[in-house]
């Protein structure tokens, strides 16, 4: 069962922004992972909202650069795609558990399917985007911690 | 007041088709004439319109329940259109029921049409999936559901083919069905499951449900004038709770709870009956798992031995705990608004279910999920207990 999976690389992409996302994009043009931070609570939220998910309030929020490693959380493989990604079929979507303590969907590159398993280390890979921002998707992190 | 002292005197249902071949409000007084002719209820006193917001053909229209009450002729005192997505059916009951307490409305008509194959205006372009879900190709609930199904795998283990043996009985109840989709009434073995193939790795094509067209409706108002009309076949709702954004202001949530778990319990606290005293259960079935999830959070069983259950239960109309005894949506087809578990399970109390009518009918679990939130897995959860007056 070792299928290869594509690493959706050479799908196009053009990504609609929320205004409150803002920073999280700027953040990406240096291939930097930006997120909010609540600082009432001490706790990250992803994806970005207007307000702290766990005060309400606009005023908790604040954004800090994280490292994006994380675990897989899980994956699925996608055989059949929305429109945009036909042809790159079979690939995969990860949920990866990053290191701060939220969860976060996107792609996986430079990794089989044998290798992909619940648990693995990840770390961020950054794929340009035409607008010069970057989409995160995650990587296998083989690294030293 | 309360919820029970309400009853749904009737049901009417189109059968579900690959592509309706009539407008949404051709089905629509299809079922308002049944129904008007199965209670004898004049028309003029209907005085309330709740209808389920599940709708891709109503989904441009900010104005859908009043543009519809104004095709159907109807002058409502309480114009209702509930957005919780697959848990809109059951909701419809419990706002009607309420708008009755309340004295908003005496004779209510809950509608449930859709002919999202024909004629779909939903449009997901304002929510999370545009920045955080579209550009990595995860589709929508297959895809959702395959990141669910994978990580229950690692936490419990998954034996496959059990969730196949779920998906057989509920083909052989459609079978039974002769207003579900003609193209689903073909037998199936657990190896056609295994076999289906993969859509978003581990849901196989026979874990999805199948998008289809027709509409569905219930007829309600208090029980006191159900039986001044001498409407004997009433049923009666007598627990209902529903959850939105289950643990919404938290981080990291186990993905293999629900919802269900709250408003479960709460359901069946109001209606005075514990998970072991549930005749027939009608869970919402967008996908097998789905299920499975479902026998957990409600307590059929512990988290983690929904397999274990299903090897140990006959879920057949005939067995031991009968389940979505009209096929359930992913055998009947996913049409009029989700509301197909809810009708049958009224169907079955009225004792009209034909061949395939449970024996057991002194209550039935009827339950909803609605809509798909970011790397969890649904929004919305509910759970309606009915039973016969």
């Amino acid at each position: 069962m070792a299928k290869a999976l594509n690493d959706t690389l050479g799908v196009k992409r053009t990504i609609k922004h929320f205004d409150f996302s803002e920073p999280y994009w700027e953040g990406t043009k240096q291939k930097k992972l930006v997120i909010q931070y609540c600082k009432a609570t001490g706790k990250y939220q992803h994806f970005p909202r207007p307000v702290s998910i766990f005060t309400g309030r606009r005023r908790d929020i604040e954004w800090r650069e994280v490292s994006g490693k994380g675990v897989v959380f899980s994956y699925t493989v996608a055989y059949r795609a929305t429109p945009a990604f036909r042809g790159a079929e079979p690939y995969a979507v990860v949920s990866v558990t990053l290191d701060v303590g939220v969860n976060f969907v996107a792609n996986i590159v430079n990794c089989t399917a044998a290798e992909l398993k619940i648990g693995m280390k990840v770390k961020p890979y950054w794929r340009p985007l035409d607008d010069g921002t970057h989409l995160m998707m995650f990587q296998p992190d083989n690294g030293p911690a | 007041m309360g919820l029970r002292d309400n009853a749904i005197v009737a049901y009417a249902e189109t059968k579900v088709m690959e592509k309706s071949d009539r407008d949404v409000w051709v089905l629509s007084g299809e079922i308002l004439e049944e129904l008007l002719d199965k209670t004898g209820i004049d028309k003029n006193e209907i005085d309330g319109l709740v209808m389920a917001g599940l709708s891709g053909t109503g989904a441009g229209n900010p104005f859908w329940a009043q543009t519809t009450a104004d095709v159907l002729g109807l002058e409502v005192g309480f114009c209702e259109q509930v957005h919780i997505g697959g848990c809109s059916a059951a909701g419809c009951v419990a706002r009607a029921a309420a708008a009755i307490d309340y004295g908003m409305c005496e004779v209510a008509f809950l509608l449930f049409a859709d002919t999202h194959v024909l004629e779909d205006h939903t449009d997901h372009s304002h929510s999370y999936r545009r920045e955080w879900t579209d550009p990595y190709g995860l589709m929508g609930p297959p895809g959702a559901f395959g990141l669910l199904s994978r990580r229950y795998e690692a936490q419990y283990g998954l034996d496959y083919r059990m969730l196949g043996k779920l998906a057989v009985t509920q083909r052989s109840h459609a079978l039974l069905n002769e207003n579900a989709c003609e193209k689903l009434r073909v037998p199936i073995t657990i190896d056609d499951y295994m076999n289906s193939r993969m859509i978003a790795d581990p849901i196989r094509l026979l874990d999805c449900v199948m998008r289809a067209d027709g509409a569905a409706g219930l007829m309600m108002m208090s029980r006191k004038r159900a039986k001044q009309k001498g409407l004997a076949k009433a049923i009666i709702p007598i627990g209902y709770a529903e959850l939105t954004n289950f643990k919404g202001g938290e981080n990291l949530v186990d993905v293999t709870k629900s919802g269900h778990e709250i408003c479960g319990k709460k359901a069946l606290d109001a209606a005075g009956l514990t998970i072991k005293d549930i005749a027939s259960f009608h869970p919402y079935d967008d996908f097998i798992i789905a299920i499975l999830l479902q026998f957990e959070a409600f307590g059929f069983c512990k988290a983690g031995a929904g397999v274990q259950f299903i090897r140990d239960h006959d879920f057949s109309y005939n067995g031991d705990l009968p389940l979505n005894t009209g096929g359930g949506q992913i055998s009947a087809g996913q049409a009029a608004c989700s509301s197909h578990n809810l009708v049958e399970a009224v169907r079955q109390l009225q004792g009209e279910a034909g061949k395939r009518q449970v024996k057991d009918t002194r209550n039935a679990l009827v339950t909803g999920i609605g809509w798909i939130n970011y790397g969890r897995n649904w929004g919305s959860s509910a759970a309606l207990v009915l039973v016969p007056e």
